[in-house]
């Protein structure tokens, strides 16, 4: 299982410059990033190098985050992925690619989720990088 | 220090209001200019002002007549006996200006002891006045009070909330005196500066006035800041703070009836209502001398109950001030306060209390918008769920105020804070 951030950020020119900006001084690096957005706000969910740091400089910018645990698999077996998690009842919330190759997916049990694909012989990774 | 006896039988209390109105009447058509004349246009004999029923008669007195009077012209006593004044913010035009007499700051002071000490306040305390000191009545109004109480204090006056805090830990203060804004405000700056305020201080007895709050404030002052918090009424025109003040009971805040007669009527008609109707709050000053005041609108909506307290005291209770005919804002022609739409949001979980209220125009129709400021460690990675909190929040508003509202979730700390009133209204329509 991996941490995930979820960001609230105003659906507004500049909001998300501000996060990026809070992170990069801060020495944080994005490996992985999705935005949905709703009206006039969106979440912007954030896979990085350093969850502790992350959380701390969020925190000390007043930047409102949420945190989850989501998996991430190969590319190439989401179609089996998907299956074995619908076969299982695990619904997948969303979903968003990573390196190209990857793709992070949040289901409601991550856990369970886990056991079901390396059961049905597909790699999760237990690491970001 | 002891206070003079307050804990008075009700036919006792009602008979020592009945003579000082009759004393005050006397008082007024002798030393007032101003009132000597409206009671002579409105063909009233002083003799005829007898019992609260025959102020009916007496027309109202209102914030305009004491713009217009600027800056002495509704004192009763001759100048050379005031030994104060303080004046309230006039946005535009003229402050207004109340003046005191040597008397007049010793009730005052006297009322802000009793108040003090229905809260539970003993001379052992340490009380921290963090209201402004100077022009606003709030500061010294309190302090006085304290002090005649036979407190310890500590004249903080507002903002520089570092200092605030540090003096909080290191003078032990156990009563913190301030707006409900910036009670919560402290709850926050705490943390900031990596305090737990409900472990690392020790605050005994908030006294929170100067802006209408609600019982979830209430909740949320309690579990972050104080023990127990409780809600103090006043207005400068009345003195200032210390007219009326919450018991241990809390319900309700017992208003000094041996020092005012209150009056509820309806802000459209000026009709009287009954013991238990909502309405405008009316004041008669009844033992002031500087500026006495008789059948002062004080624009505050509330309802008094006259029935006897759990707590024992016998003077009449008015409910928490459900809003003020300023603040009141007309929408689409529908009554709307903003205590209602505070009510609302501090229930609601995954925002702030902070909030913001914007009217606009959309052609001819008003528009009301409600910004409201997502919780820092919100509970949710879905968006689904934060619209669905969107949309509940509208249900709920439009249910409460019976006209439809947006709520627009913003982003931590972007709304404007207060350390003195909240300034949470936007009014952008064009007159």
């Amino acid at each position: 299982m991996v941490k995930q951030f979820s960001v609230f950020l105003e659906n507004a020119p500049g909001r998300l410059s501000n996060l990026m900006d809070v992170l990069e001084k801060n020495e944080i690096k994005v490996l992985a990033l999705g935005i949905a957005e709703a009206g006039n706000f969106g979440i912007v969910r954030l896979i990085v190098d350093n969850d502790e740091k992350a959380i701390e400089v969020m925190r000390g910018a007043n930047i409102a985050v949420n945190q989850a645990e989501v998996i991430i698999a190969d590319l190439d077996s989401l179609p089996q992925a998907v299956d074995v998690l619908g076969t299982k009842n695990l619904n997948i919330d969303y979903a968003y690619t990573m390196d190209c190759a990857k793709v992070v997916i949040k289901v409601d049990d991550a856990k369970k989720a886990i056991e079901a694909l390396s059961n049905a012989g597909i790699m999760v990774y237990a690491t970001k990088c | 220090m002891s206070l003079k006896p307050y804990r008075l039988p009700r036919d006792e209390l009602m008979k020592l209001q009945k003579d000082r109105l009759g004393a005050l009447i006397a008082h007024v058509y002798g030393g007032s200019q101003f009132y000597h004349k409206r009671l002579r246009d409105a063909g009233i004999r002083p003799e005829e002002i007898r019992t609260k029923d025959d102020l009916k008669k007496i027309p109202f007195t209102t914030k305009m007549d004491l713009r217009d009077n600027y800056p002495l012209g509704m004192i009763s006593v001759d100048i050379s006996r005031l030994v104060r004044m303080h004046a309230s913010s006039g946005t535009t035009g003229n402050p207004t200006i109340v003046a005191y007499t040597q008397g007049d700051i010793d009730a005052w002071a006297e009322m802000n002891a009793r108040c003090l000490e229905i809260a539970g306040v003993i001379s052992n305390d340490v009380v921290q006045v963090a209201y402004g000191y100077g022009l606003f009545t709030g500061g010294l109004g309190l302090h006085y009070g304290a002090e005649r109480l036979g407190t310890k204090v500590i004249p903080a006056s507002t903002g520089n909330t570092k200092r605030q805090l540090k003096l909080m830990k290191d003078l032990g203060t156990t009563v913190l005196a301030c707006t409900p804004s910036y009670g919560l405000f402290l709850i926050e700056a705490a943390r900031e500066e990596g305090l737990e305020a409900k472990k690392d201080l020790h605050l005994r007895v908030g006294v929170f006035g100067a802006e209408p709050w609600s019982e979830i404030t209430r909740r949320r002052l309690e579990e972050g800041l104080v023990e127990s918090a409780y809600d103090i009424y006043g207005m400068s025109e009345l003195n200032g703070p210390g007219v009326a003040m919450e018991c241990r009971s809390k319900n309700g805040l017992h208003i000094w009836e041996d020092q005012y007669i209150v009056e509820i009527i309806d802000p459209n008609t000026g009709e009287v209502l009954e013991s238990g109707e909502k309405g405008e709050m009316v004041v008669t000053t009844i033992t002031k001398e500087g500026m006495p005041l008789l059948r002062y609108r004080t624009r505050d909506i509330t309802i008094l109950d006259d029935a006897a307290c759990e707590c024992g005291l016998t003077y009449a209770r008015i409910k928490r001030i459900l809003g003020r005919t300023d603040d009141m804002l007309k929408v689409r022609g529908i009554c709307v306060f903003p205590s209602q739409i505070e009510e609302i949001l501090t229930g609601a979980e995954g925002v702030s209390p902070h909030y913001q209220i914007v009217v606009d125009q959309e052609g001819v129709m008003d528009r009301l918008l409600v910004r409201v400021e997502i919780s820092e460690d919100f509970k949710t990675d879905k968006l689904t769920e934060l619209v669905a909190l969107q949309r509940r929040l509208e249900e709920e508003l439009k249910e409460t105020l019976s006209i439809n509202a947006s709520i627009e979730i913003v982003e931590p700390k972007t709304l404007p804070r207060s350390e003195g009133k909240a300034q949470r209204i936007v009014d952008m329509r064009k007159v």
